[in-house]
């Protein structure tokens, strides 16, 4: 039992760990919250369904093209939705980004309709015996492809030119641009990164938990829940906090079957009841650590 | 011409009422009606939104709470419309006040965060507790609205109701918001510290807004329930808050025509768009994401500044009375101040006699402003007295410190641009709205400035300088602190601004100026002090610091680094 | 017979001579939001009647969505009868939205047609509904009642959606293994945003369950069976109308189908009779998808609206009059009104077998009005 809902709870958490880093990621280069971050999952995950049906190859094959049109369609939402509100307080983007979302929703609803859809797996269905325990293929290649794409983030920021700049854009905007650095290409750019991240997490989850039009917002509180444990603004943070979440959301409603002393009979492991307490230990965490849990990475100034 | 914008665009939805009375079947005025509700839900919105400038999430909450207490009293209990308000109103009050208690000081995001997920409990409860609230089902067969026992009609009967209570909800926000809790959550957005330092409480500002704002909304689902006639926990649902939202958006968030054009145009504009079919929710997506970027403050905002006149109103009359200020005395012993591991105030201990102006001096990071933000509380010492006037301030909130008669200005001026240069130094002054601005005209006239009615945004540098100083004396202090007052100004005005102060002093006022610029400050000030990292290295008369080697080397030091 | 049709079109042609029957049938049920897939079900199937109405009737039709809100419902209905002529409505599947409808309903004496299966909405006295898909006491009976025939139920788990569909679902399940001395040895009530079916699966396993019985919306539907399928479960499933999607089944492979039932109003893709059969392609044709039960049932709603229009009904109270006293045969089954509007009284169970995914309906069950 244990291994299979290890393996649950990491194939989870690396997926949402990816909607979180972008959104992170844009929340640091602009200081705004994206709140179309949930949506671009759903659109990835139904760009992916639409390329499997014109190329009936799997999923992993699928994934490069995939980026490439989030990132094409991330820079489009930083010129509709971010660019022409740039000098405005925060919240004028964090309304935007709904209008996106809303906008994102219906267009899904009216170009791939309203049912649940599949995309195909990453390599292949099936399991991995290992010496008696029953390992999907698809949970594993979710969990490396996911590692995967957060390894080569790292690499991105911490080891090229590219990942500098950006990391000085996000630090202040103003002395970036003062030292030459291309201020709005790096914040599309970073549109183009963190949207790209959120359609991989779309073709990820899209096979075993299928895609439908409206689990957009679903997505997007998960990955605003993950920033605030793991610390606003904080990479690491945001990879810890996604795992938080679905470490909490696949083992409490299992507690009874772990510790059968606990007895199923009662309603307090019910899926809503472990919203609610998930929720209020985000209240909590909020109210007593306003920074985190790994404290803030973006410094307001008093 | 500005002043009538509104009332133009509030005419026109009258007008707009009116022919849907007149001409309009019951699909018209239903669809207005469910636009009044919301114009009063946005309305209460505007108080946490719009005046008290925080991203709340948990108007629709409000609602929805105020929904199913209604739908409750009148299936359980068969409690009509108006007898079950008081309810209606009072629990999502309620509600309000329990929760602001632990998320109402977060900032931004978190807060919208936190209200975010308030919403999401309340609906979980919602769908939950089936026995009281019907579960995911809801209720149905919730009577209609009713009047003192006297039923009131679909049609233009609900219209009517609906709209005379926005119009109530309109007539309280104007009573409430005009003049100083106006100027004063102005200033509180623009810059909260300078609020507090004016004495100016901001957390009970915006928690008696966001009460506010949970009362509207209550009332408003009050009437919602009772006009839909069932209810379900959709009505807690996110997209019931972003339609509010979008409405004090699109509307503008500080302007009542604005919660009202903004119901109108959002809640009628899906049902001009059906021709669309299918694509018609996709349109309004796109329409709204155009209106927030292309005008971002709203239209009723965007047609006052197409209108905006060049004509101010005229000034109101400067009070008779000429103010004198009787200074106290200030003493600070030993004060300490670390920020992580930086020393910033190290034992600190100075006094100021009553009309005296102290100098304080000392390099860039020598800890001039900490120990201003320390006797007005922004940053409280966290050891060490600051007595002021015989009592101890050094626990005490900003707002209280400043209400015992501490003032104090910015390094950068921190005044709301787009108020009046009256307004923004009334709304420190005492009394009611109308003596605090006579004072603050008196107040200007002293401190030279000319044009009273002009908004800061648009006045000069030095201008604003002297406005900010204005507003610090409008609060009746006994010590003024001053931040470097002349930086930015050119000799003609120092020279002005030395003969201002001197006068203040003459008149009993006590000072602490911190300036760079010594040939400014020695003819000022009666004692200087300077200070280096974090320690008082020099005092005595102006000559006798100026000639001290001890503040020559601090200087030099920060200048030639590198010297031996 | 030809002859007649080409004569009648003839009449139709020519209005100065004979004027065909005209018939203003609005269609507002919920096309986005969470109830889009049944709702766009329920919009296909009334689109297919209102497009080939019986010959002598020409139909009027606009669709309107009516989202998830009461307020949109209401809204589209007092839009659709504001003009007058109503001669009956198609109405939403969700059932809240029925009850904020059911009083504008009353107030201008058109007849609405749903498939809600919501118990409350024929409770109210209303004479202005009429239910065509089977309600949820009927349906619920024929799972529970199949499950106990087939399976010797004991021990069921029951697990169901936060939703009205998934309550009032429940609600009657609960009720129909009492009466017959059974307690569900675990229950589970899932939001439908919850992805993970393990836990609610090892937990009924837990508790000696020795059936599930289910109450999920299609895609939910699907992710249990998948999750049943890779943990290897092994007990018997009777699943609510969720799986009689078809995008359901679509989600799913044949393996992970097999030996899983399901109650449905109707099963038009198993195409039982040559009328079905034709229903289905006509769907497949117009449509590009499979019907379910929802799609059958709107249509044959809506072709007993058109049908009395043929037979002289000409004003809404004629109509009402109608669906509220007639007999009419349709492809799905016999509808007659138990006179509270309830116009469904016959429930299927489908089951899969494992080689495809088109199932076999394995059981009809009647439950004739009292």
């Amino acid at each position: 039992m244990l291994l299979p809902l290890a393996l649950n709870v990491l194939a989870l958490g690396a997926s949402y760990a990816l909607v979180a880093l972008g959104f992170v990621l844009i929340l640091n280069a602009t200081g705004a919250v994206n709140f179309a971050q949930g949506d671009l999952v759903m659109i990835g995950g139904f760009v992916t369904v639409v390329l499997a049906s014109y190329l009936p190859v799997p999923a992993i094959v699928l994934l490069p093209i995939l980026l490439a049109a989030m990132a094409a369609l991330g820079v489009l939402i930083a010129l509709a939705a971010y660019f022409p509100l740039r000098n405005r307080p925060p919240e004028a983007v964090f309304i935007s980004t709904i209008a996106v979302g809303i906008i994102l929703q219906n267009a899904a609803t009216v170009l791939f309709g309203p049912e649940p859809k599949a995309a195909p797996p990453l390599l292949g269905v099936g399991e991995f015996d290992f010496g008696g325990m029953f390992v999907s293929r698809q949970s594993l290649a979710v969990i490396a492809v996911a590692t995967l794409l957060i390894g080569s983030l790292y690499t991105l920021f911490a080891h090229t030119q590219f990942g500098r700049r950006l990391r000085a854009v996000a630090q202040d905007r103003e002395v970036a641009a003062a030292i030459g650095i291309p201020v709005d290409a790096m914040i599309a750019g970073t549109f183009a990164v963190g949207t790209a991240l959120a359609g991989a997490a779309g073709l990820l989850l899209a096979n075993t938990f299928f895609v439908t039009p409206t689990e957009g917002a679903n997505y997007i509180l998960k990955a605003y829940i993950a920033i605030v444990i793991g610390g606003w603004g904080s990479i690491p943070g945001a990879v810890a906090g996604a795992l938080l979440i679905a470490l909490f959301e696949v083992l409490y409603p299992s507690m009874p079957v772990l510790l059968p002393a606990v007895g199923t009979g009662s309603g307090l492991f019910s899926q809503n009841t472990s919203t609610i307490v998930l929720d209020v230990v985000i209240l909590l965490t909020l109210v007593v650590r306003p920074q985190g849990l790994f404290g803030e990475a973006i410094r307001q100034r008093p | 011409m500005r002043q009538a914008v509104p009332w133009v665009l509030l005419a026109c939805v009258l007008a707009y009422d009116g022919y849907a009375v007149a001409t309009g079947s019951n699909y018209t005025l239903r669809v207005l009606s469910v636009a009044g509700i919301y114009a009063i839900a946005a309305l209460g919105y505007q108080f946490i939104f719009g005046h008290a400038g925080a991203l709340a999430l948990s108007q629709g909450t409000f609602v929805g709470v105020g929904a199913y207490a209604s739908a409750i009293a009148a299936v359980r209990w068969g409690l009509p419309f108006d007898a079950a308000l008081p309810l209606s109103i009072g629990l999502p009050v309620l509600l309000a006040a329990l929760i602001a208690i632990p998320v109402l000081r977060l900032q931004t995001h978190y807060f919208a965060l936190a209200t975010l997920i308030i919403g999401q409990i309340v609906q979980l409860a919602a769908t939950d507790w089936i026995g009281l609230t019907g579960g995911a089902n809801g209720i149905g067969g919730i009577p209609g609205l009713s009047l003192l026992g006297a039923p009131i009609r679909n049609g233009w009967p609900t219209l009517a109701l609906v709209w005379s209570t926005a119009a109530l909800g309109a007539l309280i926000v104007w009573a409430v918001m005009r003049g100083r809790r106006g100027a004063a959550s102005a200033i509180m957005r623009a810059n909260p510290v300078a609020a507090r330092a004016v004495g100016i409480d901001t957390a009970r500002l915006r928690f008696v807004a966001f009460l506010l704002s949970a009362a509207f909304a209550g009332a408003a689902g009050s009437l919602y329930v009772h006009v839909i006639r069932v209810i379900s926990p959709e009505v807690l649902s996110f997209p019931v808050m972003v339609t509010i939202l979008t409405i004090a958006v699109i509307g503008s968030r500080l302007r009542i025509a604005g919660a009202i054009v903004g119901a109108v145009l959002v809640i009628e504009m899906p049902e001009w768009f059906r021709f669309m079919r299918d694509d018609y929710l996709l349109a309004y997506g796109v329409i709204l994401l155009l209106v927030v970027v292309t005008i971002p403050e709203g239209v009723v905002a965007a047609a006052e500044r197409l209108f905006r006149a060049g004509t101010a109103p005229a000034p109101p009359r400067a009070a008779d009375r000429t103010f004198v200020f009787p200074g106290a005395a200030l003493e600070i012993h030993d004060v300490r101040r670390r920020f992580g591991g930086v020393t910033a105030l190290d034992g600190v201990s100075l006094s100021v006699r009553p009309g005296e102006v102290l100098g304080l001096i000392g390099p860039n990071g020598s800890g001039k402003t900490t120990l201003v933000n320390a006797i007005t509380g922004i940053f409280p010492a966290q050891s060490g007295t600051i007595r002021f006037a015989g009592t101890d301030v050094s626990r005490l909130l900003p707002h209280r410190i400043a209400r015992h008669g501490i003032a104090r200005t910015f390094q950068t001026v921190a005044l709301v641009d787009d108020m009046t240069a009256l307004d923004n130094v009334a709304l420190a002054a005492p009394g009611t709205w109308r003596t605090a601005r006579g004072g603050a005209m008196v107040l200007l006239e002293r401190m030279g400035v000319d044009e009273p009615m002009r908004r800061c945004g648009e006045l000069p540098y030095g201008m604003r300088r002297r406005v900010e100083i204005a507003r610090a004396l409008a609060s009746r202090p006994r010590l003024l602190l001053l931040d470097e007052p002349a930086a930015g100004l050119n000799e003609t005005e120092q020279a002005d601004l030395t003969r201002r102060l001197r006068e203040l002093a003459r008149s009993g006022l006590s000072m602490i100026v911190i300036e760079h610029n010594i040939p400014f400050l020695a003819p000022l000030a009666d004692r200087m002090i300077c200070l280096d990292d974090g320690r008082t290295i020099a005092q005595g008369r102006p000559a006798e610091v100026q000639a001290d080697p001890r503040v020559i080397e601090a200087y030099l030091g920060q200048l030639a680094p590198a010297a031996p | 017979m030809i002859r007649r049709a080409a004569i009648l079109a003839l009449l139709a042609a020519a209005p100065t001579v004979v004027r065909a029957a005209e018939a203003n049938i609005p269609v507002l049920v919920p096309i986005t939001g969470f109830l889009a897939t049944e709702g766009t079900s329920q919009r296909n199937g009334a689109l297919l009647a209102l497009r080939n109405p019986p010959a002598g009737v020409t139909a009027k039709y606009d669709v309107t969505d009516t989202g998830t809100s009461p307020e949109v419902a209401v809204n589209a209905l007092e839009r659709a009868v504001s003009d007058g002529n109503v001669t009956a409505v198609v109405a939403s599947m969700l059932g809240t939205q029925m009850l904020a409808m059911l009083p504008v309903a009353l107030e201008n004496r058109v007849p609405l047609t749903t498939m809600s299966g919501t118990a409350e909405i024929t409770q109210k006295g209303n004479p202005y509904v009429f239910r065509f898909f089977p309600a949820d006491s009927v349906v619920k009976g024929a799972q529970v009642r199949y499950a106990i025939d087939t399976h010797h139920i004991q021990k069921p788990a029951v697990i169901y959606q936060t939703t009205a569909y998934g309550q009032s679902g429940h609600a009657e399940i609960d009720k129909v293994l009492a009466a017959n001395g059974i307690k569900p040895v675990y229950e589970d009530a899932l939001d439908v945003s919850v992805k993970d079916m393990q836990p609610a699966l090892a937990k009924a396993k837990e508790a000696g369950a020795d059936s599930l019985l289910l109450q999920l919306h299609g895609g939910p539907t699907a992710l249990l069976l998948k999750a049943a399928a890779a943990m290897n479960l092994r007990l018997p499933i009777v699943a609510g109308s969720g799986l009689s999607q078809a995008s359901t089944v679509a989600l799913l492979e044949s393996a992970e189908l097999k030996g899983v039932c399901g109650e449905t109003g109707s099963s038009p893709i198993s195409a039982e009779t040559p009328g079905m059969a034709k229903f289905l392609d006509d769907y497949r044709a117009a449509f590009k998808s499979d019907p379910d039960g929802f799609a059958v049932g709107q249509y044959d709603a809506t072709m007993m609206v058109l049908t009395a229009v043929k037979d002289g009904a000409m004003t809404a109270a004629d109509v009402t009059k109608a669906l509220a006293t007639t007999r009419y045969p349709g492809l799905a089954m016999t509808y007659k009104s138990d006179g509270k509007g309830n116009m469904a009284h016959s429930a299927v169970i489908i089951c899969f077998d494992g080689t495809s995914r088109t199932p076999n309906v394995v059981k009809h069950y009647e439950f004739p009005a009292e």
